[in-house]
């Protein structure tokens, strides 16, 4: 369990596919290809993969990336296509809960 | 002053600096990136002789079938050098200085350091010098960018094509021309595809795969000519006595460290294939570090010195640099055994450890059902080597920690041998299992003794180097501790790699055998929980999970004796977590994200779930979404999107219809 740090005490609990260490392990091990993005189905922005893998671990959130992060609907379309055997949508979740966490508004 | 160093990136005012990175390669570029989060005053000089930023080197096959623009290849989003105050040289290092603490450019001018990092990469290994006709015009080594862009420029006025190389860079650049619609010979020197990672078996089903793409293979053919016409390459001549014409040779032979400076240094620095460094990527030289392709790294199994020429590796030994340099050596990373997770075609390819170096030792289960090939190599109960082969990819991080952590793989083994490892149960279980001990035994640890997660985990001390082609100075004899099931008592192991075989002793059981295993074990072991079964904390759990687990530091200092392994931290109240709740998995999906999709209606099996409601906005948002039912029918039964750039086959089918 993760607590958002949405309210103090607000205590809104989002379990993950994988904890951050091991969504930042997977975003280190990324070589950039953009295959997912090809496969994904709900992107409709351009975002470009250095960007979004940035923006996923830490900085503020463009809000191209903050749009594609809400339109991902967690499909797992963007994880067979990985060359390197990756998992984008544990790494999208945690882009929403880091969107969450700042309390993006469109 | 130098005249080969543009004006634009001259620094009047620094002649030196805190940390000097050589190459603006992906490790140096991370190492000075996290340099720079590390230490926000020190100041970073980063000397290249590239003309363009870091790009994502294994993204150049996209590049090349024309998938990528050049913008998307960067590796980090265009002005991170300058907001980051990266200072950017462009120029080349003749030679360090060790003794003194600085390089000098070419032209002559010296540049101080306090720490260097030589991340230098690799080049090509080329076609031997020797070869007749090998200036023509359309023999490319493809490498680096420019490489590329003149591929990207040549494919439309080819027709066929020569590849050289029996790696996974030549398998790329076949299936790369096979996307284009172009005939391809792929000529291997040996007698089977990558005859160091995979086995017969394997190479056979990837050759077969490559041949019923549409190319051609020759193995244990050598190139012993290229013949050429007006300059420009019209064919070449095989050690099988044949010619085979074609308009380009590509040869992708592998690459070579670029060693250089380590050999025009003041000081000894050891270099064999690769420049010689310790788990915190120090050289012998004294202040100097190397990372990336030209680091040579020990491997923990068999104590060789490699270089590990991955995009992972590359990545996480920059940033181990820039911790070790920065004096912030605040991340615990171990490197571990190799990890290569690569696609081949349409087979994805992982091997972790060394699957075929274990024959005389290893226990080997092999599996080759449906369409896909596995084989693992197991020492009693532990994994030793792993490879896949298959149209997806096991989960290859989690099997790096299994071989990395040595944990049992005894329920598992069937699971791994079928790619169908569920790598959150198999660690919620392992936890269940602790705290079942935990309670049975009623041994919980007194709270005072607890010796809290320390703040800052030092880098891993790892001693003096070897000599190449020695053995080891490290204490090679791990031990490792094994709960034997029927007796219930701790059984313990020492690893001994030697030349002969490595293997798994059994030693007597709660006598330590040396310094580490004194660190690791309680001094009454009865009852409390043992290493291969531990509960880190939470913070712990979750910081190290992907990583480096706490029990398996080995050298911890005496001081920090650690009676128990491994704890369990109260919870919030308002927040209960069952010791089963791992958060490693997404092999089958959370019940919230279950979500159907039926006649364009999304329909989640557990309305009720927290996660539903994180995601209702997005997830309606989506099936109102144009996009969404637009997009709906088109979806094709594949177990991937015919979109993947992937796909080769198809799309080279519809080129060939489209001729």
């Amino acid at each position: 369990m993760l607590r958002t740090g949405l309210k103090r005490g607000a205590n809104v609990a989002v379990m993950l596919h994988k904890t951050l260490p091991q969504v930042a392990q997977e975003l280190h091990a990324c070589i950039g290809c953009n295959e997912c993005l090809v496969a994904c189905p709900a992107v409709n922005e351009h975002v470009t993969i250095d960007v979004l893998n940035r923006e996923t671990l830490s900085g503020p959130i463009s809000t191209p990336v903050a749009r594609f992060a809400r339109s991902c609907f967690q499909c797992g379309a963007c994880v067979a296509p990985c060359p390197v055997g990756l998992h984008r949508d544990a790494m999208m979740m945690w882009l929403k809960v880091r969107l969450l966490r700042s309390g993006w508004r469109e | 002053m130098s005249s080969g160093i543009p004006i634009q990136n001259k620094l009047d005012t620094v002649d030196s600096a805190d940390i000097v990175i050589v190459g603006n390669g992906i490790a140096g570029q991370t190492a000075a990136i996290e340099a720079r989060r590390l230490a926000p005053d020190k100041s970073i000089v980063m000397i290249t002789e590239q003309s363009h930023p870091t790009i994502n080197t294994p993204a150049l096959k996209q590049f090349a079938i024309g998938k990528l623009t050049r913008e998307q290849l960067l590796a980090f989003p265009a002005g991170t050098e300058r907001a980051q105050r990266i200072h950017i040289i462009n120029g080349r290092v003749e030679e360090i200085h060790a003794q003194g603490n600085y390089v000098c450019l070419a032209g002559g001018r010296g540049f101080g350091y306090k720490s260097l990092l030589i991340a230098t990469g690799s080049v090509p290994t080329d076609l031997p010098a020797s070869l007749p006709g090998r200036d023509f015009d359309g023999v490319l080594t493809l490498h680096c960018l420019h490489d590329y862009l003149d591929l990207r420029r040549r494919l439309s006025e080819v027709d066929e094509a020569v590849v050289i190389g029996g790696g996974p860079h030549a398998i790329e650049t076949v299936m790369c021309l096979l996307y284009w619609g172009i005939d391809v010979h792929w000529l291997i020197r040996s007698e089977t595809f990558l005859p160091r990672m995979l086995d017969r078996p394997a190479s056979d089903m990837v050759i077969e795969r490559v041949q019923r793409a549409g190319a051609r293979v020759y193995t244990e053919t050598e190139a012993i000519g290229i013949v050429g016409r007006v300059g420009a390459v019209a064919g070449i001549v095989t050690n099988q006595h044949q010619l085979l014409p074609c308009q380009l040779v590509l040869v992708c032979t592998g690459t070579t460290p670029v060693t250089t400076l380590a050999k025009r240094c003041d000081l000894p620095m050891q270099h064999k294939h690769g420049i010689l460094v310790d788990n915190q990527l120090r050289t012998s030289a004294r202040n100097v570090y190397a990372a990336g392709d030209v680091a040579a790294l020990q491997d923990p199994q068999t104590g060789t010195y490699a270089p590990r020429a991955q995009w992972y590796a590359a990545v996480l030994q920059g940033r181990i640099a820039a911790a070790a340099m920065t004096g912030s050596a605040q991340q615990e990373e171990s490197f571990g055994v190799p990890w290569h997770a690569t696609r081949l075609g349409e087979l994805s390819m992982l091997t972790v450890g060394n699957p075929l170096q274990w024959l005389d030792s290893a226990t080997i289960l092999t599996d080759s059902s449906r369409g896909s090939y596995r084989r693992i190599s197991v020492i009693d109960d532990r994994l030793v080597g792993y490879l896949s082969l298959g149209p997806t990819h096991p989960d290859g991080l989690a099997i790096k920690r299994l071989i990395d952590e040595g944990l049992s793989i005894r329920d598992i083994k069937k699971d791994l041998l079928r790619g169908e490892f569920d790598v959150r149960k198999y660690f919620s279980r392992q936890r269940t299992y602790a705290a079942q001990r935990m309670v049975i035994t009623g041994k919980l640890p007194p709270p005072a003794q607890v010796q809290p997660a320390p703040a800052g985990r030092s880098l891993r001390e790892t001693g003096p180097l070897a000599a190449p082609g020695t053995e080891s100075v490290y204490p090679l004899a791990r031990t490792a501790v094994n709960t034997d099931p029927t007796l219930n008592v701790p059984v313990h192991l020492r690893y001994t790699p030697s030349n002969t075989g490595n293997r798994w002793e059994a030693i007597q059981p709660a006598r330590p055998v040396n310094a580490a295993a004194a660190y690791t074990q309680p001094p009454v072991s009865t009852g409390t929980l043992q290493n291969s079964e531990s509960i880190p904390s939470e913070s712990e759990a979750l910081f190290f999970e992907g990583g480096i687990s706490p029990g398996q530091e080995t050298n911890r200092p005496p001081a920090a004796l650690r009676v128990v392994e491994s704890t369990l931290v109260p919870l919030p109240p308002d927040a209960p977590r069952s010791p089963s709740g791992s958060l490693w998995s997404y092999s089958t999906r959370l019940p919230a994200l279950r979500a159907k999709r039926r006649d364009g209606q999304f329909i989640t099996s557990h309305p009720g779930h927290t996660v539903k409601q994180i995601l209702a906005r997005s997830t309606e948002q989506f099936a109102r979404s144009p996009v969404a039912s637009a997009k709906e029918p088109e979806r094709p039964a594949r177990a991937y999107p015919s979109s993947s750039l992937w796909s080769y086959t198809d799309r080279h089918a519809a080129v060939k219809k489209g001729h």
